[in-house]
Order: structure tokens, then sequence, then C-alpha cells
């Protein structure tokens, strides 16, 4: 079955689109429309003719920005009496040690909004006070009187029993157009402030996705699948019940995308650098993308899976300056695209962009496709000012602003490989985004990693892994089982967790058949306040498991962290069970090689290891399968460069990517 | 590679990432829930003469400390390759006993590249409290003392010295999960910082641990050189030291003068019989953790900031104790009180930045006893937020650490699979900040019940008078702690005490409201 698939990754300049059809992929890109992002989706959807059958998934940033810009709705929470201020206390800690006068975050609900409950259940899930009907009805009518939009509820131990945030939940659902979430259904894990915050931001943007995605639907005259920050996508329905699942979404279209295109090559240990304007998301696949659950945006915790990555404030728009020690620093601040890059014309200040004009390592003539001419003389004068007050030569300047800035980026690379425990030559890196081409081999020759892969299309690479990622849906609960417990604990919660996927799933129209259900947990030593993720081992016999799973545990905390302790008992802490309905296999077109060399479209002066080189500038669409040339050279495209630096040679696949190979010695 | 403005910051990502590196294996490996959910620890790296060129920014308190533990190893053990050494001692590198460090130095080809450390905080390291920060009047009492004592020697684990710390302490596992997380981290450390070395050559290292001493240090001198030159005197008290019940005061004049500051603390109090008394090292801490503050930006922290700072603190003093004097207080709650003499100071130089003060305790509490579910011995600590001062530009901030503490609390579902406590509230103190133009933030109101019989102990300050307000703003609330018998009789506990609990009893801790800043509108 041949299905024409349609991607949608809303951006905050440019809303991409990716249509395949039949092995051939056809890429449109339109000006987004921030007051309502529906519009330019709509308007690609009628661009590109996407015939009615189409499948169509969406990348949408609508619930990330409702949180980050405060827009969100008017929020009650409900927790048990005792503990309405959570959301305030947080963890007790400050973001910044060192500030005389520090600013904490603002929580999403205000005191007054904050609201106790009398009921209890105690750590052995029992009810220490039970909640009463009467109660239930009271903290409705609060809720209502308050005039909240939405509410989020969330008692201590609710995982171990939701019963009582279930009568509380029908009792708000009595309520008129009241946006009700409860932590047992988002997320049922133990550690309640990290829990409470999470269900808070769902119900926080709730009302604002669920207006979205009607007038989407509306737009586009159809249904969509939205894009999960888990890499998956899952259906309309499921995304406007927990729409906080979307909101590190944003980068995760790309981590699917590169993991795509680079299996399709053969590449499945992948590291994957995604380098836009303001910062960097760097990831590692090793044959899959990494989830954790210990993200947050803008101060808060958001506790759902999401693809582990690392973001650092490192872009092609971050400004270089000279601080007051003398160091050169570079970001987080930002030019972004407005003022932009000096050579973009407007802004003064020295962005890692202009440095890398500078060193003609981008082409000011094949920017957007020669739609926009970079000026070159803008960012030369723009490094001066750096290099005179630092005493260096501009181009020392330059190669600096580049070096500080692929030192930071070093950083998250390190975090997502060594830090986690993966030798980071063991993976290719995966370069896109507007300046990831154009920094990878180097940051690459910092981690002594050997290939460096440049997609056709890394401008659209989110695009395309909304487009052709697995329909998922991620369900878990803590259960605290011990080595010494009946694995039934366990194994219960696998059931119903399993159960309960299905059911949603086939409530939106999906055939239960098709679903393949995996089962993970996160497991600890006694005592420990960290979880390991671990695959569930197999076993023969059901008695069996916990003493598997502790096996396997050992075996993992000794590669994670150099050692284990075999006397030591474990416990699972969670149970994970991920539904999932694969998509088919992309079929890339493959295209025959060529004979003979590429033909350079001219020569520049490019600046490599403290020298100008005269550097063959090669057009993207001049290179077919089968060429191949060597470094220094670049590679133009409409929206990046890729940089070949000497030492490293390139060939072109029969799918039009580029691989560089670093040469040995180097 | 001569240093650049370039390399500076390559190396300042460099070393910092090393540092950063084995903070986060400690934390990931550690085994309590002291450590690794309350990330009560601390690691650096320093250079081939002793001195601190990057450190992970975890917790203030340990800041200016570290480098004292480095420099005790040395004079008393010299380091050779294949050596770890261990301490905790308060007056031979350490701060206070639950407090271990390990320092390791990295060789390369022989030749010594620096010393990289870090240190934990140990949820029980002995003595005649569980928690060990009992109300003690002699170090003996507070712990297992540790002299500089090598744990590895020449790569030889010596596992009698181990299984002497650990049989020692009330949770004799836990204790070897932690320490196999610290010498994890050491390991990480001396990896890292030996990859550098070989990639880039070691003078290139030395040349650029040197260079960013510099750095810290120039940025320090310039910061220092914006504030007017003069004498800024200040003084506060403790409320007591568990034992007198008399107030003991903390006077401090801080000198500014050419881009230096010396903190001289001519006229605060003798050490005490109690266990408030502070190490040298402990004072030096809050001095550069106050500086570092005024500073600000993101400059590394490093020994390059102690050029510009002097500590003069008169030997036998409360901030400069010796030995045999309990010490367990002085690093959680005489340290604060130091700082909020060192920003009582400097708001005289700088009255538009500083802002007044804050909780001015960490409101330490420890529960101890066996749980009734396993049969097994449980040792349990917490730190309570509580306000910060409101300042020049903004309200004090609510229910949040301040200064030389920045752990998190433990989860109310952690605390309670692991220990046989309910957490009764947890909630915002209204109306406890001072009052002011910009108010001080609110503390915290916290109730815990024992359900089982447990040792209580509480090491809490700012209970007889408030945080100070500035610029005419109020004190904040004085905090308070209380006791609710199962009876239903109630009691005030003392800001510092050790007692009996027994199931049913709930111990309420009301933790200061910070100052409020500018006379109330």
């Amino acid at each position: 079955m041949a299905r024409t698939l349609l991607g949608i990754d809303t951006g905050g300049t440019f809303t991409d689109f990716v249509l395949l059809r039949e092995g051939r992929v056809t890429v449109f890109k339109t000006r987004s429309t921030p007051s309502d992002p529906s519009l330019a989706s709509v308007e690609g959807i009628r661009a590109l003719e996407t015939p009615p059958d189409a499948e169509v998934v969406h990348g949408t940033t609508v619930a990330t920005n409702a949180l980050l810009q405060r827009r969100g709705a008017r929020t009650a929470v409900v927790t048990t009496a005792g503990f309405e201020d959570l959301l305030q206390i947080g963890r007790q800690a400050r973001s910044d040690l060192y500030a005389l006068e520090y600013e904490a975050p603002v929580p999403l609900a205000p005191a007054e909004l904050r609201l106790g409950v009398a009921e209890r259940v105690g750590a052995d899930g029992a009810p220490a006070l039970a909640l009463t009907e009467a109660e239930a009805e009271r903290v409705a009518r609060e809720v209502r009187k308050l005039g909240a939009e939405a509410v989020a509820v969330s008692l201590v131990f609710s995982f171990l029993r939701p019963e009582h945030e279930r009568m509380l939940g029908d009792a708000l659902a009595r309520q008129d157009s009241l946006f009700v979430s409860l932590s047992s259904d988002v997320l049922p894990e133990f550690r309640e402030y990290e829990r409470t915050s999470t269900v808070t931001v769902n119900a926080y943007v709730g009302p604002v996705m669920d207006g979205y995605l009607r007038r989407l639907e509306e737009g586009a005259g159809r249904k969509v699948t939205i894009m999960q920050s888990s890499g998956g996508s899952a259906p309309v329905g499921l995304t406007r019940a927990h729409p906080v699942r979307t909101i590190l979404s944003g980068p995760a279209g790309g981590v699917i995308g590169a993991r795509m295109v680079a299996e399709a090559a053969g590449y499945r240990e992948i590291m994957t650098l995604d380098m836009g304007g303001t910062s960097t998301d760097v990831s590692l696949c090793p044959g899959e993308a990494q989830m954790s659950t210990g993200h947050s945006v803008g101060g808060l915790p958001i506790g759902v899976p999401a693809i582990d990555i690392e973001t650092v404030g490192a872009g092609g728009g971050s400004i270089a300056r000279l601080d007051r020690g003398g160091a050169l620093r570079v970001g987080p601040e930002s030019a972004g695209a407005d003022p932009g890059p000096a050579c973009y014309g407007v802004g003064e200040e020295p962005t890692v962009t202009d440095a890398n004009l500078v060193l003609g390592r981008m082409s000011p003539d094949d920017f957007l496709g020669g739609r926009a001419w970079l000026d070159v003389g803008r960012a030369q004068a723009a490094i001066d000012g750096l290099a005179s007050a630092g005493r260096m030569s501009r181009e020392e300047a330059a190669a600096g602003v580049v070096r500080v800035a692929n030192a930071v980026m070093e950083r998250a690379m390190r975090a997502v490989s060594l830090e986690r425990g993966f030798d980071p030559r063991d993976f290719a890196l995966v370069a896109f985004g507007g300046a990831g081409p154009q920094h990878a081999c180097e940051l690459a020759e910092a981690l002594d990693i050997a290939t460096v892969f440049v997609d056709r299309r890394p401008g659209v690479l989110s695009a395309l892994g909304a487009a052709a990622g697995d329909t998922i849906r991620d369900y878990s609960r803590t259960v605290m089982a011990r080595q010494a417990d009946d694995a039934s604990k366990v194994e219960d919660a696998f059931a119903a967790l399993e159960a309960l996927g299905k059911s949603e799933l086939a409530a939106e129209g999906i055939d239960p058949a098709s679903v393949r259900v995996e089962q993970r947990m996160d497991a600890r030593y006694v005592g420990q306040s960290y979880e390991l993720a671990l695959e569930r081992p197999e076993v023969e016999h059901a008695n069996g498991l916990l003493a598997a799973v502790a096996e396997a545990f050992h075996a993992a905390h000794g590669r994670r962290f150099g050692y284990s302790n075999p006397n030591a008992p474990v416990e699972v802490v969670n149970a994970r069970v991920r539904a999932v309905v694969a998509a088919e296999p992309l079929a890339f077109e493959r295209r025959p090689r060529v004979e003979g060399a590429p033909q350079p479209r001219r020569t520049a002066r490019a600046w490599f290891d403290g020298g100008w080189r005269e550097t063959p500038v090669y057009a993207r669409e001049d290179l077919a399968p089968g060429h191949a040339f060597e470094g220094p050279a670049l590679v133009a495209q409409m929206d990046s460069t890729t940089v070949a630096p000497p030492g490293w040679a390139a060939e072109v696949d029969e799918l039009e990517n580029i691989i560089l190979t670093r040469k040995e010695g180097r | 590679m001569a240093v650049t403005p370039v390399s500076l910051e390559l190396w300042r990502n460099l070393l910092g990432s090393v540092a950063d590196e084995m903070g986060v294996t400690l934390g990931r490996t550690a085994y309590s829930a002291n450590m690794k959910e309350r990330r009560d620890y601390s690691c650096a790296v320093f250079d081939a003469k002793g001195a601190m060129a990057a450190q992970a920014a975890h917790i203030p308190v340990h800041l200016g400390a570290m480098t004292a533990s480095v420099r005790a190893a040395l004079d008393h053990l010299g380091l050779n390759e294949g050596d770890v050494a261990i301490l905790n001692d308060p007056y031979l590198g350490g701060t206070h006993l639950p407090d271990v460090s390990l320092i390791a130095p990295v060789f390369v080809d022989g030749e010594l590249a620096g010393y990289v450390a870090n240190r934990g905080h140990h949820a029980d390291i002995g003595g005649m409290a569980p928690g060990s920060l009992p109300v003690a009047t002699e170090l003996v009492q507070e712990g297992v003392i540790i002299p500089p004592l090598l744990l590895i020697e020449r790569g030889v684990m010596n596992d009698a010295l181990m299984a002497l710390i650990c049989r020692n302490t009330r949770t004799p596992e836990e204790r070897q999960g932690d320490f196999a997380a610290q010498l994890a981290a050491v390991r990480t450390g001396q990896r890292r910082l030996e990859a550098l070395a070989r990639r880039y050559g070691l003078a290139v290292v030395h040349e650029h641990m040197a260079a960013l001493l510099d750095y810290a240090e120039a940025l320090t001198r310039a910061a220092l050189r914006a504030a007017p030159e003069g004498s800024y005197r200040f003084e506060d008290a403790m409320d007591d030291d568990g034992v007198s019940g008399e107030p003991k005061p903390i006077v401090c004049t801080a000198r500014i003068a050419d881009g230096y500051v010396t903190f001289d603390f001519t006229g605060t109090a003798q050490e005490t019989e109690g266990c408030v008394n502070t190490p040298l090292a402990v004072t030096e801490s809050a001095a550069l953790y106050a500086v570092r503050c005024v500073v600000g930006g993101d400059m590394p922290q490093n020994d390059g900031v102690r050029r510009a700072v002097g500590v003069d603190a008169p030997s036998g003093s409360l901030v400069n104790a010796n030995p045999p004097h309990a010490v367990s207080g002085g690093n959680v709650e005489t340290s604060q009180r130091i700082t909020d003499v060192l920003f009582g100071c400097l708001a005289q130089a700088l009255p538009d930045r500083t802002p007044a003060a804050s909780q001015g305790t960490m409101n330490n509490v420890l529960v101890g006893g066996r749980d009734p579910r396993t049969g097994r011995a449980f040792t349990y600590y917490e730190t309570t937020a509580g306000g910060m001062g409101g300042g020049p530009s903004r309200a004090g901030a609510a229910a949040v650490h301040s200064h030389m503490t920045n752990t998190l609390n433990t989860p109310i579902e952690a605390m309670e699979f692991a220990f046989p406590l309910r957490l009764r509230r947890y909630a915002v103190r209204r109306d406890s900040g001072g009052r002011g133009r910009h108010p001080g933030g609110d503390g915290i109101v916290r109730e815990v019940e024992f359900l089982s019989p447990a040792k209580l102990t509480v090491i809490s300050e700012r209970r007889e008078s408030g945080p100070y307000g500035l610029a005419g703003g109020g004190p904040g609330a004085p905090g308070v702690n209380e006791l609710r018998r199962a009876d239903g009789k109630a009691e005030r506990v003392p800001a510092k005490a050790t007692l009996d609990v027994g199931p049913g009893d709930v111990f309420r801790v009301s933790t200061p409201g910070g100052g409020g800043w500018g006379a109330p509108e």
C-alpha cells in the first residue's frame, strides 16, 4: 500500500512541508503565520494539492509558545490539603546561585487558584483519609466560582490509588466548559512536584491547543495527527487530552527525520546536530532515539517522555563579544531573525554567521537560492570590532568565534554521549538545520567522530520526520516492586497499561491488531533515587521476572556508571508501555551512480587551519551519486552550506546524501 | 598555544566540563537520597599547585573549602600517582564531619597535570545522633573523624580503612554506595583531565589553568574597584550555640581598597562550647560567595577570586575555631550568619545592589530510627527553605534556599516510600516576609508526622530575631519549631535540640521570612 504522507513543521520563521508520494519527495516552504499558525498550514496543504486520502502529520509549537509566553488558560490546581503551595515551592532550589536579587519563576496558577481537598493516601496505597462526595462537590463548585477555564488535579500518591482523583474529575466534569486534567491520567508516577507541574502545564495549554486543533481541522477539511515530544505522532483526540506531550516536539521531528534518512543510507548509530539561528539541538540514537523524562521548559518540569535532546544557546545568530576579563564569548544572546546577523544588513553585532561569512565558509550569493545577498563588508566590519578589542587579526577573531561556538556545541555532544556512557566514535554525525553542515566536520574532529552525514534536504528534516514517523503513545505507572515482591505487581501494571493503550487507540479508529506493544521499566537499587530505563527481559516463568530485571539492571548500571553492586537489592520503580503503530519504512528513490568528477561552479577563498585556501564551491544540485571530492570544499544550497575542511573526503551516495569521511591521521 | 581571548574561553569550557562531568557521575551514581535527590555535593579541578581552577556550581558552602581539602591532603600525605586521599577532619581540610572529601592527583606519563576532588554530604557519619549534626560539645561526639588518609595507595584500595569508616556509621551500606559514587567521580575527572593533557599537551593545560585564575582575579578586582573605597562595619548574632542559650555576636569590618577587600572579624564571639563553631575554611567560603555575588555574570568559580579577597579571622574565635570544638552547625548555620554580616557590610558600599537578609538558616532536621516495615535502621536529613530578602529592585523570593545552600528537597512521596514518616503540610508561610517597599519573601511551614519511635535532631537559627531589613524595611518573621505530641500536648522546641519522638507526634518547622527593603509605602 503506497500511502501519501504530508509532514508540516511550523517553525519560528518558516513553515516547512514535505510531501511523500511513491518514493518521491516534494518540498514546500512558506512564511509562518504566528497569529494563527493554522493559516500557513492550510496554505501549504492547498499549494501542494494534497490528495484527500493523504495522511497529514503536523509538528506544532502552539502549546510550547502558549507556555513560554504565558498565554494559557486561567488554570486552577487541586492538591491534597496542606500541599496547595507545592507548585510555588517546587524543589526549593534556585536556578541562579549567585544572583544578588534572585527572580523566582512565577507559578502557572497563583495562590488564589490553588485549592486543597480533604483526602490522603499513604505510601502503601491505602486511604489514610477517604475523600467524600460532598468534599469533591465542594471543590468543584469552588473551582467554578473562581472562574477557571481549566483545572489540574494532583493528589499525593494518586498513582497508587487514582480513585480520589477520579471522583474529583467526575465532579469537575459536571461543570460547563472546563478543561479537566488528572495527574493519574497524565503522569501516574511518583515525585509529586514534577507530576503536579506536568499536569498543570497540561491543563494550562489544553484550551489553547484545543482551539487551534479545531481551526486547523476545519481549515484543512481533514483529520490530522500531531507530532509528540516522543518523536511519534498521535491522533488529534489523544493530543487534545494530553497537549503537554507536544511541548518538546519542536526538535523531535528533526531527530526522527535524521534517523530515517541515515538508516535508509545504512547508518544506524547516529548523533544528530540540528544547528539553527539561536540554538543547537543534539541527540544520540544508538539504533533508536533515546527517551528521557527529566525535562523542563521555562523552569517548569515536564515529566512525560520526550526524546533526550541537549539544547545549547549557540546558533548561527549567536552574538560574539569580549567580556570584561578578556575572554571571547558566544551566545546565548542571539540576533535571531530580527535584526539578524550583521551580514543580513540590519544588525551591527558580530554573530557566528558573520564569522563563517568572513572566513569564506558560506557563499554570499547563494543564500536562500540567490533570493538574498549577504553583505560581506558588514560582516567584516562587525568582526573587525571584535578583533581590535581583542588585539587579534580579523581572521583570528572570526575563526575564534567559530571555535568558541563549537566548544559550546561540543559540550552538548559530550553530554548526550560520554556522560550517558556512549563512545561518540561509534556514531556518525548527522548534521542539519541551517548551520549544522557548516560546523559538523570540525565538531566531529573534536570528538574523534570519523563520519559526517548531510542529507539532500537538511532544512526540512523535521517535516520529513513528522510525515514518516510511527504513531506512538506512551503509558507509565509507578509500581515500586522490590525483588522479593510478587512479580504480579509489575505484570498487572503492564497488562492494565496495554489494555488502556489499545482501547484509546481503538477509540481513534486504529485497529488494535496493528498495535505493537513495547514494555520497559525504570529500575534502581533500593535506596537510590535515580532510575535507569530497561527493556523488559525475556523470562520463561513469570515469577522469574524480577530476578531477571535485577540481572539486567546490574549490567546496565555497570555500563552506564562503571560499577555495579550485585549484592544490592533492585526495585522496579515504573512500568512503561509504548503502543506503536509502525509506519512503513520509506522507500527513498535511489539514483544510479555517475562516473566522473563533479564540476565546481567556482572557487572561493576560505580560511582553514590558520590560512586562506582556494576552495571549490559546488552547487548541491550539480552533485550526483558517485561524485567524490576532497576538502577543502563548500557545497552551497538554498538554506545551508556544507563545509568539507582539509583532511576530509566527501562522497555522494545513491540517495544523494553527502558522506564526509575523515582521512587517517587527521 | 599562547593564551588568547579564544583559547581562554575554550579552556573555560574544557575545564568546566571536567568538573561538570564529575558532578554528573557523582549525582547519577550516588546511593543516598541526600546526595542523589538533594544533590548535596561539589566537584572541582585543581592546578598542579593545588589552586582550584574550575568548579561545578553546586553548593556555595563548598566553594572555598575545597581548596583547603586539597591543601591538607598535599601537606599531610603528598600524593603519588594512583593515590586517592580521603578526609573530613574540620581542622585538617574539612568543614564538618558529614562532608567527606576525596582528592586525587592526575598524572600524565609521570608528570603532574593537576588534582581532582569532590565532596559529598553523607546522611550519617556516626556520632551521638542520627544524621551526625548533633547538639554536641566536642568534635568527637559528632561522628567518625577522618584526618587526611590514603583510601587508595598507588592503586591499592585500603579496604580496612573503608570498613572502619563505614562500620562507624549507622547506615554502612548506603555509605559504601556513596563512596563508590565519589570514587567514580574521581575517576571521571582523572580520565577527562588526562585526555585534555594528552590532546593539547601538559604545558597548554598548565598555561590555561593559570590564565583562568588570572581571568577570574581580573573580573573580581574590576568589580571591587567599582565599589567606593572605605571601611564598612556590620554586626549580627547567632541565637545561641545550643548549650549556653546566649547570643553569639559576629562582627565584621570590610575594607575595600584598590580592587581588594579584606573581611576583618575582630570583635566576633569566642569559640564556644556548642556546635556552631566554624573552621576558617567555612568562613572563607562565605567570603568568596559574597564577593562572587557582587562580581555577577557567569565568571568561572576558581581560586583567582581568592587573590582579591582577604579574611582576617582571629584564631580561637567563633569564625576560626580550634580543636576540639564541635562544628556540625558551623557549616550549615554559622556560615549563613557570616554571609548575612558580609552582605550587611557590602550593603553600605553598594546600597543600590544589595538585598536585605534572607532566612539565614538551613533549618536542619534529622530523624533516625528503625523502619518497622523493614526492620532496618534509617537516617533522614532535610533542610527547609525560607524567605529571601527584598532588594533594591524587587521583592524577595519566597520558599527558596538562599546563600550558602541550594539543596533540593526530598519529594514527599520519595520520603514516605523510604522512611516511616508522613508529611502533613508543606506550605508557604504567609506574611512572614519583612515589610518594605520590596517586601521580604515568605518562609515555609512543614509538618512531619512520625510513624514509629525515632530520635529527632533540629539545628536551626533565627528563632530569636528575624532576618534584618534594609533601607527602612522591616525584619522577616523569626522561625518557630514546635512539637505536638500524639496526646495533643504541644511544646516549643529550641533552635537546637535532640529529642525522642513517637508514633503520632508531629513536628512543625516554620522557617523565617526574608527582610524587607525600603520603607513600606
